[in-house]
Formats: structure tokens, C-alpha cells, sequence
């Protein structure tokens, strides 16, 4: 992990102020969908509601992202490669959690191949409840996360940074290894 | 009905011919039959030159009261349309069938999702026992019947607590400051 | 002196071409019906870049990205910028064409650094789609400096004005002008040729593995090699012109690529060679012979 020393004090510096009105303004989502929420975001990204005009827009690799969206159910050969992904990304990063079932299992909540809460493996800066929530709901939580970068809260990836241990420890719980292991990456 | 003769030949000529238990027609354009698990290569076989081509599928069932696996093979012909089950029944410990990959080349990665999900052994398959689907599963084929997905998913899982009180609480806040109200 | 006019071009030109790349999405957005993000967008996009951590793939990787930015900006600094020139006598085209080829190389290099497969896809693309466009387009512009025995860009902006607006070379050799403009289409990498880049396809090809500080760097370093390319066109076909008009001119050049760009869908990589290798090549040779053998459309 790169991570700058300074950045993962409390404190907020002046120019970690004049940083985040940056970072608020300009979010890149990385263009990985996991579940039906999929099906929310090109109504949110075309002409209807356009959330290019907050600044954001779609990427295609994890490394120029931003922000990574969990849209709907995780399964657990799905959550490796979200893990595997979402420690890809460059610092700072943040992580939305779409609908119910990143909460708490949704109508999943007794499958053999689905998590229970996001939360466990990964720090999430937002949940956004719902199954599946509208596009009105989606403009309104990324408002509210650039809000809350701007204000210096959104925090879940120093988080995931100084509690590393119990983070990794959950996820070998529940996953057994966590990297990808299969015969197409031999 | 709409079969053409010549099908009606083919089932008169396999009930003739072979040994089928039953014989039935589930849809319109669907013919299901079942067979003894010695004669599914042979009848397998025999659709095949008679224009059945395609293997659309291979499933299972459990049938736990009788302590027997059911085999499905879903066969279909482009030709007429029209789709052909071959059912067979094995036995539930230790289960263990022939490979068709002879056959239908095909069914190598459906016989692996059935050893995955049921533990169905095959026989001739080399790739069989790969694990295809679930990642370093640890516990009994989960689409058996008596394997129990909410004590898997309680053990493995971990849920979440709620306080229904505070959970209140936070909604009303939510309500009083405007949040869900909020334009963007 | 002549540096720090280089370096008051380098700074203005960031502003221009950084502003004006917002004002063009909200051009695109418009064209899509939709309202599109605020003008500085690009400003905070590059800035937010710069401030997060990156990672690096060993030395070449790090080089590759210095070596494109900084040989993009050199090149810059050799062009006529409206009627400032920085190194008075250094202005030439083949100059120019050169020191570009450096950023190009660079990225190359920096992107097969970085060991990842759509990396070298992306390169593949990318410096074949160079070979495609650059043919036309140095006919035409071979054609005219043959006949003017000069490839300084200052002074063939400079001809083009004696005769007023209708020296300019798009009125006088107009299908040059027009083989130039889809070479420039090209050369930006925009959509219908933005081949080497597909994220669609290819995950953004050559970028793939850049993030943070790294991918900053590379977009400020696309933002001066768009400043060079269509200040080429500008200054080869529409006359340069003093400050104004040649920001004027540009601005018009970049709305019409964006206009293109906004409705425009993707060739495939083997579309793009064949595409510039028919009809666009055929154009450049009947220009060339009609400019070398009976001298129209030239300013003498």
C-alpha cells in the first residue's frame, strides 16, 4: 500500500483542505458492477439525470478510480476480486455500498454463496438503502459523499489502513484465501 | 400434438427396441422419457444420429425420500424443433455414473458443475473432481437436499446486530434535518 | 529572453488548453442534451490527479512519463503561438514533427514499462494508427513546402496572409485542408479514431496501469500534444494571425473536432489503416501533384 504518512493523521492541514475541495469535485467511479444495481447506473449516467455534472464519470481500471461502487448482492467468489480491486486503487479511495444487500444480505441473507454485510471485509464510507434505489437516490448519495470529502469525513480508507489485521482476518474467515486462484490465472 | 410421423416412428421404434420405463410429454414439442442407467449412452447415441445434436443441458435432481439422484439430459433438434429428456435415476451414497463427453464433447463442464453441486462422480472425465464454480468450498455439495444454506451462511457470514430502538431514532433524525429531502 | 517567452507560452497555453478542454465537454454535453460539468472541471480533474498516491512499476515506467510530458512541452515551446515565437528561426516544421515523435515514444515506452497486456495492445494501436495518419498528412504538408522551399511555420503562416482571407491554404487548397483536418482527428486521438484508447475494449489501452500523480502527468501531457496538433493545422492552414486570432481560429478548429467527436462511434484498428491508406492518401497525391506541377493555390 502507497500511502502518504502525513495523510493518515487526524489532523487536517491547509493543504489537505485545498486537496479535498479537489477530490470532492472530481470522483471517478471505476466501472464495476456486481449485482442489479447495475442496471441504475446508465439511466444516472446518460442524459436523464447526467451525472457528469457532478464531476463524475466511469473508468475503466481500478488504478484511475476513485471511488468503487458494491451495486447490489456480493457473492463470495465475487468479494476476492473486489478485495483484490479495491486494494488497486490509488489513496485516497472510497467505497459505496448500492441497496440492501450489501448491508445486510437482502433476500440473500440464508445463500451458501452470498455475504452477509459489506462492512465486515472492506470499510464503506456510504450505504445506500433500497432494492434497488432510483437514480434520484444514487445523485443523492454521490452528493453526499462529495459533501463529505470536501469536509474531510469520508475516511474508510485510512481505516482500512490501521485496521488492517481485523479487516484481513475477517476476510479469511469467511473466504478461506483471499486471492484469486483458478485455473484461468495459473 | 404436433409430432410428425417420423417421431412417432422414432418413439414406437425406442419402446420396441429399448427398455423405457416411462414416456410422457410434459410441454407441447418436449419429450420425456426414462430409462435405466445402463441404456442412456446407447439411447444417447441413437438421438444423436436421428438429429437430436444439440446438448442443451445436464441436471440433476434430488430425490432424497428415495435415496436416488435423478439425471436429466436435455437434448434438443434443430431441425423439427422439438426437445428430448432422457431421465435416469442413480443411486445416493457414493454416487457414481458414466461420462458422455464421448458422445457430446460438450458435457465435460456440465458434469463438473453436477460433481460441484451434487457430488456426482463421472467416470471418464478427467477434469470431474475440478473445482468449477465455488472457490475452496469446505463443506457437503450445497444443492443436496439436506445440506442447510442458513446455518452455512450464519457460521460462515456474520450478520448484523440491530438495535430497533436506535435504528428509530436515527430515522427520525434523518426526517428532522431535511436528509432525505435534500436536492441535489 | 527567449526562455522566458517559451515559459510565459507554456503557462498561457495550459490555462487556454485546460479551460477551453472543459468548455468542450460541456459543448459535448450539450450535444447530448444533457448539462454537463461546470468549465474547470478539467482544472480540478488534473489537480486531483496530482494529488493522490501512485505507484511505480520501476524505472522505466517513471522515465516513459517524465520524458513524454516534458518532450510534449518542448515541442510546444518551438511552435508559432500566434505571432510569438519563442526561438525566432528554430520554428520549423520538421523540428516540430520530431520532438513530437519524443512524447509518443515515451508514453510507449513508459506503458510497455508497466508489463501490463493492454498496455501493449494499446501501443500496438497507437503507433499503428500513427503510421496511418501521418502519411496523408506529410504529403500535403511535403507538397507545400516544396513549392515554398521554406518549412519555417512562422513564415508559411505569414504567406498566407498577403492575400487576406482567401490566401488562407483551406481556401486555396482545399482538399489538403480537408485530408489535414481528418489526419488531425487522428492525431488527437478522438472518436472515430480513438482506437489505441478504447476503455470500452481495452481499458484505455496505453493508460492502464497509470494512476494518480503518473496519470496526472499524462494528461497534462495530452492537453500540450493537443495544443501542438491543432496549432500545426491552425498555423498550416488558417494563417495563424496574431494572439487573438489564433486563439480564435483554434478555438473554432477544437469545437468542430468536438462537434465530430460528440456523435461520432469507434473504428476498428484495421479501419483506421485502411480508411487513411484509401481515400484521404489519394487526396494528399492529387494535391501535392496539383500544387507542385501547375502551382495553383499557392501565394507567390
Amino acid at each position: 500500500m502507497n500511502i502518504f504518512e502525513e495523510d493518515l493523521n487526524d489532523t487536517i492541514t491547509f493543504w489537505e483542505k485545498i486537496k479535498n475541495i479537489f477530490r470532492g469535485k472530481s470522483l471517478w467511479m471505476l466501472h464495476y458492477c456486481t449485482g442489479c444495481g447495475a442496471v441504475e447506473l446508465p439511466p444516472t449516467m446518460t442524459a436523464r439525470f447526467d451525472m457528469e455534472r457532478l464531476g463524475m464519470g466511469p473508468m475503466a481500471t481500478p488504478r484511475q478510480a476513485d471511488v468503487l461502487l458494491i451495486t447490489g448482492y456480493l457473492s463470495v467468489k465475487t468479494l476476492r476480486r473486489v478485495i483484490y480491486t479495491y486494494e488497486q486503487m490509488m489513496t485516497p479511495k472510497y467505497l459505496v455500498g448500492f441497496g440492501s444487500c450489501t448491508l445486510n444480505g437482502g433476500i440473500y441473507y440464508d445463500s451458501y454463496a452470498v455475504i452477509n454485510r459489506l462492512d465486515y471485509y472492506l470499510p464503506v464510507d456510504l450505504y445506500l438503502a433500497g432494492c434497488m434505489p432510483r437514480p434520484e437516490a444514487i445523485m443523492n448519495t454521490f452528493k453526499t459523499l462529495e459533501n463529505m470529502i470536501t469536509k474531510g469525513e469520508a475516511n474508510g480508507w485510512k481505516k482500512y489502513v490501521e485496521n488492517y489485521d481485523w479487516y484481513r482476518n475477517n476476510q479469511i474467515r469467511s473466504l478461506g484465501e483471499v486471492y484469486v486462484k483458478d485455473e484461468f490465472h495459473e | 400434438m404436433n409430432f410428425t410421423n417420423d417421431t412417432k416412428e422414432l418413439i414406437s421404434i425406442l419402446e420396441k427396441s429399448l427398455d423405457i420405463k416411462d414416456f410422457t410429454t410434459p410441454k407441447k414439442n418436449e419429450i420425456s422419457i426414462v430409462v435405466d442407467q445402463n441404456n442412456v449412452p446407447t439411447i444417447l447415441t441413437y438421438l444423436k444420429d436421428k438429429g437430436w445434436k444439440q446438448l442443451s443441458m445436464i441436471t440433476c435432481v434430488d430425490w432424497i425420500e428415495e435415496n436416488k439422484f435423478e439425471l436429466v439430459y436435455v437434448l434438443f433438434n434443430w431441425t423439427n424443433g422439438i426437445t428430448f429428456l432422457v431421465k435416469t435415476k442413480i443411486e445416493r451414497e457414493n454416487p457414481e455414473y458414466i461420462s458422455i463427453i464421448d458422445i457430446f464433447p460438450g458435457a465435460r463442464y456440465y458434469e463438473r458443475d453436477i460433481h460441484e453441486f451434487f457430488g456426482v462422480k463421472f467416470e471418464g472425465n478427467s477434469d470431474s473432481e475440478k473445482p468449477l464454480f465455488l472457490e475452496l468450498w469446505d463443506d457437503k455439495p450445497p444443492m443436496r437436499k439436506d445440506f442447510d444454506p442458513l446455518e452455512y451462511s450464519k457460521r460462515k457470514f456474520p450478520d448484523r446486530k440491530y438495535d430497533v430502538e436506535l435504528s428509530k431514532n436515527v430515522v427520525k433524525e434523518v426526517i428532522k434535518e431535511g436528509g432525505i429531502n435534500e436536492r441535489t | 529572453m527567449s526562455y522566458l517567452i517559451a515559459l510565459m507560452i507554456v503557462f498561457i497555453g495550459f490555462l487556454w488548453q485546460v479551460s477551453l478542454d472543459g468548455i468542450q465537454r460541456k459543448v459535448t454535453a450539450k450535444v447530448h442534451r444533457r448539462v454537463g460539468p461546470p468549465w474547470y472541471q478539467t482544472f480540478m480533474d488534473i489537480f486531483k490527479a496530482l494529488s493522490k498516491s501512485s505507484i511505480t512499476h520501476g524505472f522505466i515506467y517513471d522515465f516513459g512519463v517524465m520524458m513524454a510530458l516534458g518532450g510534449t512541452i518542448a515541442t510546444f515551446m518551438f511552435l508559432p503561438f500566434g505571432d510569438i515565437v519563442a526561438f525566432n528561426g528554430l520554428d520549423n516544421f520538421f523540428v516540430v514533427v520530431y520532438l513530437l515523435a519524443i512524447g509518443s515514444l515515451g508514453m510507449a515506452m513508459s506503458a510497455s514499462g508497466s508489463g501490463n497486456a493492454w498496455a501493449g495492445i494499446g501501443i500496438m494501436r497507437a503507433l499503428t494508427q500513427m503510421v496511418a495518419y501521418e502519411v496523408p498528412f506529410m504529403i500535403v504538408v511535403f507538397g507545400m513546402i516544396h513549392v515554398y522551399g521554406t518549412s519555417s511555420l512562422s513564415e508559411l503562416a505569414q504567406i498566407q496572409q498577403m492575400n487576406g482571407i482567401f490566401g488562407w491554404h483551406i481556401f486555396t487548397m482545399p482538399l489538403g485542408a480537408i485530408v489535414a483536418f481528418i489526419s488531425l482527428l487522428g492525431m488527437l486521438n478522438k472518436v472515430p479514431f480513438d482506437t489505441p484508447i478504447a476503455p470500452a475494449e481495452i481499458a484505455s489501452g496505453p493508460m492502464v496501469e497509470y494512476g494518480g500523480k503518473h496519470f496526472g502527468m499524462l494528461m497534462l501531457q495530452h492537453e500540450f500534444a493537443t495544443l501542438v496538433e491543432v496549432g500545426l493545422f491552425v498555423n498550416l492552414f488558417l494563417g495563424g494571425g496574431n494572439l487573438i486570432e489564433y486563439l480564435i481560429k483554434y478555438f473554432f478548429v477544437y469545437t468542430l473536432v468536438t462537434v465530430i467527436y460528440a456523435v461520432s462511434a469507434r473504428f476498428r484498428i484495421e479501419n483506421v489503416v485502411t480508411f487513411f491508406y484509401g481515400v484521404p492518401i489519394v487526396l494528399s497525391l492529387v494535391q501535392a501533384a496539383i500544387v507542385i506541377f501547375t502551382g495553383l493555390g499557392v501565394n507567390v
